[in-house]
Order: C-alpha cells, then sequence, then structure tokens
C-alpha cells in the first residue's frame, strides 16, 4: 500500500456534496409559535406519528391557543415502550401526557411521574360528561388504572386474550367455531385435530401458537387454571368511583382502589398445570417453537393457512384485515374453560405528567381523546378497528362490519358476562417481572427445564425481586 | 495573537520567549503546537472515555434510579452481582460466543484469503473479495432482522434446504442449546470479509523471498502453510483475534434484535444485562456495577492474548 | 489493489513449474470450490432478502422458497417510508455520521501529527494513554455519559452521539503511522524555504496523509452508519438512525410485514454501496493496512 494512493479532489468533492447535502436537508421546518400559545407534549405509541392527529385538531379547534406536539416512542411491546418513556424522563426530557397500558400503569404512578386523576374528576364541572363516559366503560377496565386508591388513567382500548380461528382450516378438518362454553378438552380435541406433519415427522399446519410475552401469551391458561403470578389484592379506595359513577351496577361490587400484587405464587399446582399443558403441545409438535415478542410470524402463519388457533384479542380484527385475509376466514370465541373461565385483559390509556407545565391543556386532551367525538375520529377505531374501544357503545357488530370476525360480540362480553375477567398482573416492578416472566417460559417451552423446575426458579426470582422493591410501592 | 503587542514591548516577555529566532525558541513552538494539537483529543478522552470510567466505578457504589435521590450501598450493588444468575449466564453465554464467532471467522478468513490469494485473474479476485466484503457494509442489525427470517424454525429458507436433504428441521434460535451458536454463525458471516481482508492484506506483504526459501528447503503445500506462511501471518491472525475478541464480548445488536436473549437465558450475553438493568429498569448503580465487569473482563482478556502471543508473533 | 497486483506462487522458473504441476493443479481447483461454494453463502441470504422485499405480505413465507423476484410489490418500499419516518432516519444518519467522520478528522489529524513529528515532555506518556483508552469499551462510559449529555440537555440530539465520538484514540494511532512514513527531509527543505510551523503541517504534511485521512473517514463511517447500541440510548423515534428504523420497521407490537422490514434493509445498504463505491480502495487498504502496521 503505497502513498501513491491520494485522495482525489473529485473523491473528496463527492463526499463533501453528501454531507452538505445532509447538513441544507436538515434545515428542517420549523413551526413558529405565537408567545401566548401552550404547547401540549404528547407521547404516543407506534402507528406514526400523528396517530393521535384527530384528537390534536378537536382540541386546536376549541382552543386556538394550543398546540400539540407528538413524541413518539415505539417498541416491540408495552414494556418496551414503558422503558423508552423512563429513559425519557430520567434523560430531563419532559412530556405532559404519557400513553401506558396496564403494563405500565402503576409502574408510572409508583414513581411518582403520573398524577391521580381523581380530584380533576370530581371537580369537573361537567359531571354529564363523567358519567356518561363511566356508564359506557366496563369498571373491571378502570380499576386496572387504579393505583393506591387513585385513578391515573381514563381507559382507551383494551384487549382480552379470545382464541381466534382460521375458519378455512376448521372447515378442512370437519369442525366448527366452537360455542362460548367449550372448554379446554374442546380445545385440545380442535389443536391436535387441525395439526398436519409432513411424513418426515415436520409440521405442516399448526393446531395452536403463540408467542412469549405478558399479556396473551400462556397467560390466559394461567387464568382458567384458577392460578395467577401474584395474588389479586384490592387497595382500600375508590368509593368516589364506585358509589359516585357505578352507583348500582353489580360489576363495581367489590371493587377497591385499585390491584395489588405482591405476594408471588408463581409455582402453584394451577400455574405448573397451566405451563405443563402448553409445553406438551409444543413437544407433540402442536405448536410451533415459542419466539420472543408480539407475533409477526404468527400473523403471517395464520394468514398463509399454516396455523388454525391463536390468543389475541380486538386489535386482530383490522390487522389480519390489513394482511388481506377476508371477512369470514378469520372468527373469534371467548377463551375456553378449564377450572374456571375466569379471562384477563390489558387496558391503555394516557396519563397526565404530575410535572406538566399545562396540565390544565394536558388534561383536556386527555378528556376529547376518550369523548365521543374522540372515539369517533379516532384512527384506532376508524376506518378499522386495531384495538378494542375501552367504551362499550364503539366495539359493537357494527364496528367490524368490513373486517369481520362474525363473532365480534365476544370483546364486549368478555367483560360484560363475565365478572371475574381480570387484567394482566403488572405492579409497580412490572418490567424486571415481564422479564423473568418471559425467561422462565423461555426455559421450559425450549425443553430446557420441565415446567415445576421453572416455575419454582420463576418464584424465587419474583419473591427476590418483590422483597426489593415491593416495600417501596404498596403501603402496609 | 493580540497579546503581541502587548508582550512584544519587553524583551523577556513570554511572546518573546515563544517566538526567539533560536532553536530553544523553535523548540518551545514546537512543544506548545503539540500540546494545542493534542488538546481537543485529550480533553475529548477525559470527557468522554476516561472520566466516565471512574464515575462508572463511583456510580456502583450507589443505588440509584435517577427520579430519587442517590443511595450509598457500598459494594452491596457487587454482592447482587456475584448472586444474579443472569449475570453469571451473561457472561457465560459471551465468553461462549467469543470463542465460537472469533474461531470461526479468524479460520474461515483465513482459508479465504489463502484461496483468494492463489487467484490469478484479476476479475475473479475482484468478485470473490467484493463478495466477502459485502456483509461488512451492513449494519449487524440488518443482518439479525434478515438472518432472523432465515434461520427460522418452521418457515426459513435454511431448513427448507436441509430438509431436502432429509435434516430434521433444526430448531436455530430458539433452542437453547443452538441458539448462540446460531449466533456466532451469523455474526461470524458478516465479519469474515473482515478478517479475510486482513489476511489478504498481509499475504500480499510476505516477502516472495522468504516463500521461495522455503520452496528451495522442499516445503511443500501444507506443510509450508503450518511452517511457513502461518506463522509469517501471525501479526495479522494476533491483529485479527485480538480486535474480534474485543468486538465480541460487547455483543449485543444480534441477540438483542433476533432473540431478546432468549430462549430462557440462553443467548442473554453481558452487555444485554447490562442494558436492561440501566435502560430498562433505570438502575443505574447495578448497571454500573455490571459495566465494570465488562470493562475488566476485555482488559483482561486482552492483556491475556498479547501476553501469550508475546513470543510466537513474528515479525518480519 | 488491483495495481498492486501480488506475485503469484507461480511466478518462478519454468523448472520449479513443471516439478508443481500435479499439486499446483490440485491447488488451483480445490481453493476455487471453496471460493464458490462460500460466495454462495455469503450472497444467497442477500439475494433471498431482495427478492423477498418485492413479494406480497402473503407471499412472504413460501415453501419453498423462491429465489427470483416475481410480483415486483414496489409499494413494500413505499410502506418503509410510512410505517416509519426512514426519509428523516436516512438524513439523521447521515448526519450523525458525517458529523462524527468530520470530527474524527480534525482531532485526529491535529492529534497524530503531535505524536508523530512534535516533540514535548510527556508526549510518549500521553501517546500511551491514548492508546490504552482504546481498551475501554462503550459499556463502561455509557451511563455517565447517558448524565453528562443529560445535563448538557443534549438528549434526543445528533449531537449527543456526535460529540462523545469525536475524539478517536484509533484515528490517532492510525495517523501517527501515516505521518512518521513521510520522510524529514522535506520538512528540512520547507522550513529553509521559512514555512511556520503551522504552515509545516498543513502545507507540508497534511497533504501527504491524505490516503491515512481517507481510510480513516471510510472506516469511520462505515462504523458509525451502522451503529445501534448508543443511538438505542441516546435518540428517541424521529432522531433514531436506519439501524434503528429497521428494527423499528418489524412494528410496535411486531406488525410490519416481513417484505416491508426486508425493504427497509434494502434502502438502508443503497447508501454504504455508493460510499464503497468511491471508497472501497481506501476501506480495504485501511482494513488491511490497520494489520499491518498494528
Amino acid at each position: 500500500m503505497s502513498a501513491d494512493k491520494k485522495m482525489s479532489r473529485r473523491d473528496l468533492l463527492k463526499l463533501a456534496g453528501a454531507g452538505s447535502a445532509g447538513l441544507v436537508m436538515s434545515g428542517l421546518p420549523v413551526k413558529v409559535i405565537a408567545q401566548d400559545m401552550v404547547t401540549i407534549k404528547v407521547q404516543t405509541a407506534g402507528l406514526g406519528d400523528n396517530s393521535l392527529q384527530p384528537v390534536a385538531d378537536i382540541q386546536m379547534a376549541r382552543n386556538p391557543n394550543v398546540n400539540v406536539e407528538w413524541v413518539v416512542l415505539t417498541g416491540i411491546d408495552h414494556e418496551e415502550v414503558a422503558a423508552k418513556i423512563l429513559a425519557l424522563v430520567a434523560a430531563g426530557e419532559s412530556i405532559d401526557v404519557g400513553y401506558a397500558a396496564t403494563e405500565a400503569c402503576q409502574l408510572f404512578a409508583g414513581q411518582g411521574l403520573a398524577a391521580p386523576l381523581d380530584d380533576r374528576i370530581t371537580g369537573d364541572a361537567d359531571q354529564d360528561f363523567w358519567t356518561d363516559f363511566f356508564s359506557d366503560v366496563h369498571p373491571s377496565l378502570v380499576e386496572a388504572m387504579m393505583y393506591e386508591g387513585s385513578l391515573y388513567e381514563p381507559p382507551r382500548d383494551f384487549n382480552a386474550a379470545n382464541m381466534y380461528f382460521n375458519t378455512n382450516v376448521l372447515a378442512e378438518n370437519g369442525f366448527d367455531v366452537p360455542g362460548p362454553d367449550w372448554t379446554k378438552d374442546d380445545f385440545v380435541e380442535i389443536a391436535r385435530g387441525t395439526t398436519k406433519k409432513d411424513d418426515a415427522g415436520n409440521t405442516e399446519v399448526f393446531g395452536y401458537g403463540w408467542t412469549n410475552r405478558l399479556w396473551g401469551s400462556w397467560m390466559p391458561w394461567i387464568f382458567v387454571a384458577g392460578g395467577n403470578l401474584y395474588t389479586e389484592e384490592r387497595a382500600p379506595g375508590g368509593e368516589w368511583i364506585w358509589d359516585g359513577y357505578y352507583e348500582g351496577d353489580a360489576a363495581a361490587d367489590g371493587r377497591g382502589g385499585g390491584l395489588r400484587w405482591q405476594t408471588p405464587i408463581a409455582n402453584s399446582p394451577e400455574v405448573v398445570e397451566a405451563l405443563q399443558l402448553v409445553v406438551d403441545l409444543w413437544k407433540e409438535g402442536v405448536t410451533p417453537d415459542i419466539g420472543m415478542g408480539t407475533g409477526q410470524t404468527l400473523t403471517g402463519f395464520y394468514a398463509t393457512g399454516k396455523l388454525t388457533m391463536t390468543p389475541a384479542g380486538g386489535f386482530w380484527a383490522g390487522r389480519l384485515a390489513n394482511e388481506g385475509m377476508e371477512k369470514g376466514d378469520f372468527d373469534v370465541q371467548l377463551w375456553p374453560a378449564w377450572r374456571n373461565q375466569k379471562h384477563q385483559f390489558g387496558t391503555g390509556g394516557h396519563w397526565l405528567s404530575n410535572t406538566s407545565n399545562a396540565p390544565d391543556e394536558a388534561w383536556d386532551f386527555m378528556k376529547i381523546e376518550v369523548s365521543h367525538e374522540g372515539f369517533q375520529s379516532s384512527i384506532f377505531f376508524n376506518p378499522v378497528i386495531i384495538t378494542t374501544p375501552a367504551r362499550r357503545s364503539y366495539s359493537q357488530k357494527d364496528a367490524y362490519e368490513t373486517t369481520g370476525p362474525a363473532n365480534s360480540d365476544v370483546f364486549y362480553d368478555t367483560l360484560d358476562e363475565h365478572p371475574s375477567t381480570a387484567p394482566i398482573p403488572a405492579p409497580p416492578w412490572s418490567n424486571p417481572m415481564t422479564t423473568i416472566f418471559t425467561t422462565y417460559t423461555g426455559f421450559a417451552t425450549s425443553g430446557e427445564m420441565e415446567p415445576q423446575q421453572a416455575l419454582d426458579e420463576m418464584q424465587a426470582e419474583l419473591e427476590s425481586l418483590t422483597n426489593r422493591e415491593g416495600r417501596k410501592y404498596y403501603q402496609e | 495573537m493580540t497579546a503581541r503587542k502587548t508582550t512584544a514591548e519587553t524583551s523577556g516577555g513570554p511572546w518573546h520567549w515563544l517566538m526567539q529566532d533560536t532553536m530553544d525558541g523553535l523548540r518551545r513552538r514546537r512543544a506548545l503546537l503539540g500540546y494545542l494539537f493534542l488538546l481537543p483529543t485529550l480533553l475529548g478522552i477525559f470527557v468522554f472515555t476516561a472520566g466516565p470510567v471512574f464515575v462508572s466505578f463511583g456510580l456502583s457504589l450507589f443505588q440509584w434510579n435517577i427520579f430519587k435521590p442517590p443511595d450509598f450501598v457500598g459494594l452491596e450493588n457487587f454482592e447482587r452481582l456475584l448472586e444474579d444468575r443472569r449475570v453469571i449466564i451473561g457472561l457465560i453465554n459471551t465468553l461462549k460466543f467469543t470463542i465460537l464467532a472469533v474461531t470461526s471467522q479468524v479460520t474461515i478468513g483465513l482459508i479465504l484469503a489463502l484461496a483468494v490469494h492463489r487467484i490469478n485473474r484479476i476479475w475473479l479476485r475482484y468478485y470473490f473479495r467484493t463478495a466477502f466484503f459485502l456483509p461488512l457494509l451492513m449494519s449487524g442489525a440488518s443482518v439479525a432482522v434478515f438472518m432472523g427470517y432465515i434461520f427460522h424454525k418452521e418457515f426459513g429458507p435454511l431448513n427448507y434446504y436441509l430438509t431436502l436433504l432429509g435434516i430434521p428441521q433444526i430448531p436455530w434460535l430458539t433452542s437453547s442449546d443452538l441458539v448462540m451458536i446460531s449466533i456466532a454463525i451469523i455474526s461470524a458471516w458478516r465479519n469474515m470479509g473482515f478478517t479475510f481482508l486482513i489476511f489478504l492484506g498481509g499475504l500480499s506483504n510476505l516477502s516472495q523471498e522468504v516463500l521461495d526459501a522455503a520452496d528451495v528447503d522442499g516445503a511443500q503445500g501444507l506443510r509450508r502453510l503450518w511452517s511457513v506462511t502461518i506463522p509469517l501471518l501471525s501479526p495479522q491472525i494476533l491483529f485479527a483475534t485480538v480486535t474480534g475478541v474485543i468486538g465480541a464480548l460487547q455483543v449485543f445488536d444480534e441477540p438483542y434484535i433476533m432473540t431478546r436473549g432468549g430462549p430462557g437465558n440462553a443467548s442473554r450475553t453481558l452487555v444485554m444485562v447490562m442494558y436492561e438493568h440501566a435502560f430498562k429498569h433505570i438502575e443505574f448503580g447495578y448497571g454500573s456495577a455490571i459495566a465494570i465487569v465488562v470493562f475488566l473482563m476485555i482488559l483482561v482478556m486482552a492483556i491475556a492474548q498479547m501476553w501469550l502471543w508475546r513470543n510466537r508473533v513474528f515479525y518480519q | 489493489m488491483s495495481t498492486n497486483v501480488t506475485r503469484m506462487p507461480g511466478d518462478v522458473s519454468a523448472a520449479e513449474h513443471r516439478k508443481q504441476v500435479i499439486s499446483h493443479q490440485l491447488g488451483r481447483w480445490i481453493p476455487l470450490m471453496i471460493l464458490a461454494i462460500m460466495s454462495g453463502v455469503v450472497l444467497a441470504p442477500i439475494m433471498w432478502t431482495i427478492s423477498t422485499s418485492l413479494r406480497t405480505g402473503v407471499d412472504s413465507f413460501t415453501i419453498p422458497p423462491k429465489w427470483l423476484p416475481t410480483d415486483f410489490a414496489w409499494e413494500n418500499y413505499a410502506k418503509v417510508f410510512e410505517t416509519v419516518p426512514f426519509a428523516r432516519q436516512i438524513l439523521n444518519s447521515t448526519i450523525i455520521t458525517w458529523g462524527t467522520v468530520l470530527g474524527q478528522l480534525i482531532t485526529a489529524a491535529l492529534a497524530g501529527y503531535a505524536f508523530a513529528r512534535l516533540e514535548f515532555k510527556g508526549r510518549d506518556l500521553l501517546f500511551w494513554v491514548v492508546l490504552a483508552t482504546m481498551m475501554i469499551p462503550i459499556q463502561a462510559t455509557v451511563i455517565p455519559v447517558f448524565i453528562l449529555v443529560r445535563s448538557l440537555g443534549l438528549f434526543d440530539t445528533v449531537w449527543s452521539l456526535i460529540l462523545p465520538a469525536t475524539p478517536t484514540a484509533f484515528g490517532a494511532f492510525l495517523l501517527r503511522q501515516y505521518y512518521l512514513t513521510i520522510p524529514i527531509e522535506l520538512e528540512e527543505s520547507a522550513l529553509i524555504d521559512g514555512a511556520n510551523q503551522l504552515q509545516l503541517f498543513y502545507r507540508v504534511y497534511l497533504p501527504l496523509v491524505k490516503p491515512g485521512l481517507a481510510v480513516l473517514a471510510i472506516l469511520s463511517f462505515n462504523f458509525h452508519w451502522n451503529e445501534f447500541f448508543r443511538p438505542l440510548i441516546f435518540l428517541q423515534h424521529e432522531n433514531y438512525p436506519i439501524t434503528i428504523g429497521i428494527f423499528q420497521l418489524q412494528g410496535y407490537m411486531m406488525t410490519g410485514s416481513i417484505s416491508v422490514v426486508l425493504a427497509g434493509v434494502v434502502v438502508s445498504l443503497i447508501p454504504v454501496i455508493i460510499i464503497f463505491l468511491f471508497g472501497q480502495r481506501y476501506l480495504i487498504e485501511g482494513i488491511m493496512r490497520g494489520a499491518i502496521k498494528g
């Protein structure tokens, strides 16, 4: 290699050209904001920068002095989005309104980042708004957004774990979509009966598939087997909601100030049995290898007729339609009964930052989002449903008219018809808890550990995590 | 330079002292220039590299989630670390990956370089060189993304061709025994272009006289390769191994994207554990303690390699 | 490289050549076969990626895999830009990478010169200190740098990546080696012509180490264009570079179509390939040289 390899002037110009083109383009448009304008920063997850633009438009039309900026944070799953928000706040950035699913609601509340909304709701001059809102939203969704007696988010959407069917695969094998009272044994029969293997023993069509995460995953089996990761206790408080807005609603009976998950029971016999069920199906080749994440490949499997059943919620209706599945190619049913038929869900919404400089405007935004106008214009619910609306009146049959599934009533019935339906466990330390849960799930579903051993070790780690973190967040 | 007027008035001033038209003055000017030229690098390294290492040591003695004031906990983080299964497995996985990835990328790179070195046709050489080099242009992230599909157990093209050969579907990324091997293969696929070029460079610079002398001595074929060519390439082998090991010990992108550390903890690397604690759980103290382990591990490995090779490297 | 063809083993006297004919034939075909197979191993996944990026979502799972694009679903490429702010992210990558490269060229050109050609107290000690910092992995500094970036208000700006990467021990070391190859006589004659110390640097030395600067620029470009770990920590969504853009394409809740993700991979490759076409000899030389001088 010699010195004759000088960089020619032309080469340098080329490099410089590429660089300066970049610098010129970086002069991106900057909004000029008048001095009396109030800017609120709203964090959204997924679906691009302006998924909430319709809400902002309504607010800005009503109050021209408000300017809404978006802070878009995405991740593969809810706990990752939550981690991004934490890192953002840790880096000294401020947001006025943040998004959190059940997974992170108590996390932000427990860290003191989210503000309780109790006084804002009870003190609101427009009480008709809240009476109407709460009458349209199932109390279990509301309770899932509470922490130590206070409400932190009005629910916008939710997804209960229901069972999706590829109806073509069912029909080919002589099965019908089961009724709502089907059982675990019916499920196993369909799963085995629709699995097809080639001569070499490789599975061509899988009866059942799922991915390793907190929501969905094998968690629904834990619930119907009669178990949970933590005991479900209730914090005191919350009478202001239950007596004030849900008076006379039987579904609100016995609710409190939010759930407390503080005693791990991950290796109870019910949980072991649930894990054994899904591990056995995997060993039989009924279930494909269980990957991490939220099921990109499962959607593909499903859309191409390689999968009969998988856990999903209302969010799959629009997603499958976008993947090119026709109405009628798929349907949905409640999770099958085992010892009971207790279903699980996760809900999502926005929280108000404790450090907001414009909390009133931020609160206005949150209110508009869950109002009728907000739901009617939201791209999450229009033109197709890509996540189940938390307001009952927007999750009726006509909302699924173009996409299916035929049994769309199942989505809200999971709440209305089954009072025992509960949120996935998500204490303030849900991020490390989720890591532990998916890790030991992986140990069992890769054959490295027997279900009992995996859950014993999961239990031990949950105990030491809860001992380290728990005392900081739940009062005695 | 505004200092010139005021200081030049007195012949003994610093400006005069500096600008003196003597060898001493010249030496002083050159020394000053040296310090000035080094300033940006030294300052930058102090602020962004050397300083932060010491801060990391300090932080590792605290429990701190940034939202609440830090608590001094002494060596508690290190005690927790010794019992933290994820840290220990992360360390083992990292070492496993390093050994697999570095040996394969060095061996394959060497074989490819020796083979290309024997090709006479310019266009063929050019073709092979470009082909082997191409993956290095891609980010580890994009390689991980598409290799994740190619290595997929049920519908990946790789397993499809293997089943044609009668081999059952291999759970490349979903078996705890295989996952680290698969990630090492994928990483070596990308990095062998680098080692290949290093060895090709080394080969083109080997003195032909030495090789000819070996011929006269009767060293032929594999024996010549083993006893002459490879020892002559030892500086390149050392370089490729040391840089490969330092890079491999920091492995993060590929397992993070393809498997998230799973199944179980089977592909969780030490850096991933550190990232999870520091930036997912915002535990800056404990994260720093793990970071220090990463740092010491790299330091020890690098020094050990230098020491092991100290007498073996044959410099021409 | 092509101008610097090395002597082949066959480039010897005719008598010896005959002796080697048999082993030579064998020695010609075996390497060629290895190379043919290995280049297939390297190129096949890239081919699959390109052709699958042009398929519709449902077809991307086709078994047996198809190697040539059949439906040319160019809309996948449009979707890349709709799903994530990919154009903006390409711009971010460009700014971050060139900003870093420029910063490294300046600091390394100065520091390398000081280490190679200037004499001052503590020079060798400082050289070893700088060299030793090459051993410090990014993970050992990232938390304090995060706190520093936070207090400087640089979080989620391109500066959070450019500034910490600007001082480069490797670059200073590499350029020092280039400066050392320049004959000292050049310096003497320039001094006789009345050049001062600064002129000596930028009129005499700097033009002569241009190949070294090019090597550093290309190596640094390739490294920082492909960075993943730091941007994941210091940047968010809009300011992400495309390495993370691709990762994001897998989608919030992994909703992305595989074809669209792969289209993103292909798009992200284009700038690097262009740079490679212009600068490949520097890149290749840089890598080879790094080893020889090391």
